[in-house]
């Protein structure tokens, strides 16, 4: 791969706004991006949070109404998508059916009038690296779902492309397919250095392959930063949400504690507003039988075998707290009375 | 119309998921009350549809068949060579092919765009611009040509083959666009988005990867045109003004003149060029035809 030029982008997306007509709502609002040169930033959000528009924005399909695109400050509004090198992968593979998998490979190539010899090495080149070898004269319907996605990653990548648009590629597949390809991806980007933006709903998915995550909410972006920091400390309750955090606590604070309404908690964090939310994450959370410090009184109302973990639901007043117990795990049965332990250290502020 | 796009593809890919179960319900006959109920009936249908050209096949290669006989005296070619050489005969020949060549080319060409804005596209007015499309398929084709005629003589093109072939779109195109909107409402735009962002240019992407994509609907689409211009006979006639002769034409007069040698001999000829579109069309989509 030594042979394969690295290309340096820094893309910047700057203010983009971009609204349908007939909805009321603009799809993004002032979104604002930058992703430094070689690395994979992940777009995590629901189903219409503006996500693929995004991409098709960078891609030039949509044009925005507002902000810009930049690629190396350089903006690129003004080009056509087949001068971008901005180049996207889908869930699903659309490779051209009634063309080879060497063909398909060769399309962007071809439409550049690249020698056939220069052409047919590029081809061999990135089958060996997607790991298919000898697959070229096979047509697309002859391949499975993951091999027809690695076709397509090969065809995007051959071109050199300055950045890599992934838009939920890997939904449609099975679970180890999926793994499996999550890894090959990555290695293939971080071996080519292509600057990556990855669209994904899945929060494994998103912080397995990318170096900084974005969450996305309703065309904005509400929290971003490392995958960790994000899944430990996640700044708001929207994005707490986002990561998965179910229990949420309203209280007052009172010298080093936290007066919420099933009783007083101990807290790290002394900060200046008097009345605020504290979160937790499930797999902090303990069940004790016995009282203990920082545990609220609750009754365990579903228990859930997971394998890894033991999920239970306990109910604390008219409040529903998930903890995750890894395994091996104290039973409780249904209906028992439980303490429900809350770690200071693990107790985090979130804002509205 | 959104909705019935839906549907159509929900059962599309149904028909992918289930194409086995399908396939056997085909197989089921269409009168089950016994088991040789299909083969009765085909024994009977089929025949039915044959006969006439049978008759066609019996008259234009035999010679001296009268009355009391049940079959011809002797079976010869000429007749049928004599109709085929006859210099009347290959010029209206060659003005059919030329016009319904013409005719199933322009037809894309316009049905195309309009096609693609009703599969793809939703749009306001989008109900009206449907039922104008219908409107030829219901307006009598007699006020059509009449009008046509007048306009026509006003600008020339009455008596002149591009007149006709203008006149010949007006019922070729509601089929045309009707079948390939069906197309585009299962088609995806994204193989086109990958082809742009590959470095393709709008045209290039519409020749390598649009129409090969749709290649089994355009075939369909032309073969439509194609056929609907072969067999018209009254707008060529109202456009024509006699100057225009095509081959219904000329059949329609050879009926009026009773040779039954000639209309037999015409007639074959008259139904050759469709059958053959037709015997390499009906294959042709199953081998273009990709899981879309």
């Amino acid at each position: 791969m030594s042979r394969y030029i690295k290309t340096m982008t820094q893309v910047n997306l700057l203010n983009l706004t971009k609204r349908y007509p007939n909805q009321p709502a603009p799809v993004l609002k002032d979104f604002s991006l930058c992703v430094e040169n070689g690395e994979l930033v992940a777009l995590l959000g629901p189903s219409g949070s503006g996500k693929s528009t995004l991409l098709k924005l960078i891609t030039g399909i949509e044009r925005p109404d507002a902000g810009d695109v930049q690629f190396d400050s350089v903006s690129i509004l003004t080009l056509p998508p087949s001068q971008r090198g901005a180049v996207f992968m889908f869930q699903k593979s659309y490779l051209f059916p009634f063309l080879s998998v060497e063909e398909n490979i060769g399309f962007g190539l071809k439409v550049k009038r690249a020698p056939r010899d220069e052409i047919c090495r590029e081809v061999g080149r990135m089958l060996d690296l997607i790991g298919l070898p000898g697959i070229e004269k096979r047509k697309p319907s002859q391949l499975s779902g993951g091999e027809q996605q690695r076709v397509a990653l090969a065809r995007a990548l051959v071109t050199r492309p300055k950045l890599l648009l992934l838009d939920e590629p890997l939904s449609s597949l099975d679970t180890e397919v999926r793994l499996n390809l999550q890894e090959a991806i990555r290695v293939i980007q971080r071996e080519l250095g292509i600057t990556t933006i990855l669209v994904t709903h899945d929060l494994g998915e998103a912080m397995a392959m990318s170096d900084r995550m974005a969450l996305l909410l309703k065309g904005e972006i509400v929290a971003a930063g490392k995958p960790e920091a994000l899944f430990h400390r996640p700044p708001s309750l929207a994005a707490a949400q986002f990561m998965g955090v179910s229990t949420f606590l309203n209280g007052r604070k009172a010298a080093g504690s936290l007066v919420t309404p099933w009783g007083a908690l101990q807290i790290t964090c002394v900060e200046t507003s008097p009345s605020t939310t504290y979160a937790i994450r499930p797999e902090h959370i303990r069940l004790e039988k016995e009282p203990a410090t920082n545990a609220l009184p609750g009754k365990v109302t579903d228990c859930v075998f997971r394998g890894e973990y033991i999920e239970y639901q306990v109910a604390m007043g008219g409040l529903s707290v998930r903890a995750r117990m890894p395994m091996p795990a104290p039973t409780f049965p249904h209906g028992e009375p439980v303490f429900v332990k809350l770690p200071r250290e693990q107790l985090f502020e979130v804002a509205g | 119309m959104p909705d019935n796009d839906k549907r159509y593809t929900e059962h599309a890919e149904n028909t992918e998921k289930h194409g086995k179960q399908k396939r056997k319900i085909h197989a089921i006959p269409l009168l089950p009350c016994f088991p040789c109920t299909n083969y009765f009936f085909r024994l009977l249908l089929y025949p039915l549809l044959a006969a006439p050209l049978g008759v066609f096949i019996l008259y234009a290669f035999s010679q001296g068949w009268f009355f009391p006989a049940p079959f011809p005296e002797t079976w010869t070619s000429a007749p049928f060579a004599r109709v085929l050489s006859d210099p009347r005969t290959l010029s209206s020949l060659r003005d059919s092919l030329l016009i319904a060549f013409a005719v199933s080319l322009l037809s894309l060409v316009i049905g195309y765009p309009a096609a693609r804005a009703l599969g793809l596209r939703q749009f306001r007015g989008r109900q009206v611009v449907w039922l104008l499309l219908y409107l030829p398929t219901v307006v009598p084709p007699l006020a059509i040509g009449m009008g046509l005629n007048i306009l026509f003589l006003q600008i020339g093109l009455a008596g002149t083959i591009p007149g006709i072939v203008l006149a010949h779109l007006v019922p070729t195109l509601p089929y045309v666009t009707f079948t390939l909107a069906g197309a585009f409402a299962r088609y995806d735009e994204a193989y086109e988005f990958q082809a742009w962002v590959l470095g393709a240019s709008a045209s290039r992407t519409l020749f390598t990867v649009t129409l090969p994509m749709l290649a089994p609907s355009l075939a369909v689409a032309a073969l439509f045109a194609f056929l609907i211009s072969w067999s018209q006979y009254l707008l060529t006639l109202l456009i024509g003004s006699g100057r225009v002769i095509t081959l219904p034409v000329l059949l329609f007069s050879a009926a009026s003149g009773g040779n039954p040698v000639t209309i037999a001999a015409l007639a074959l000829v008259f139904l050759a060029p469709p059958a053959l579109v037709i015997a390499t069309t009906i294959r042709a989509p199953r081998d273009l035809s990709h899981n879309l």
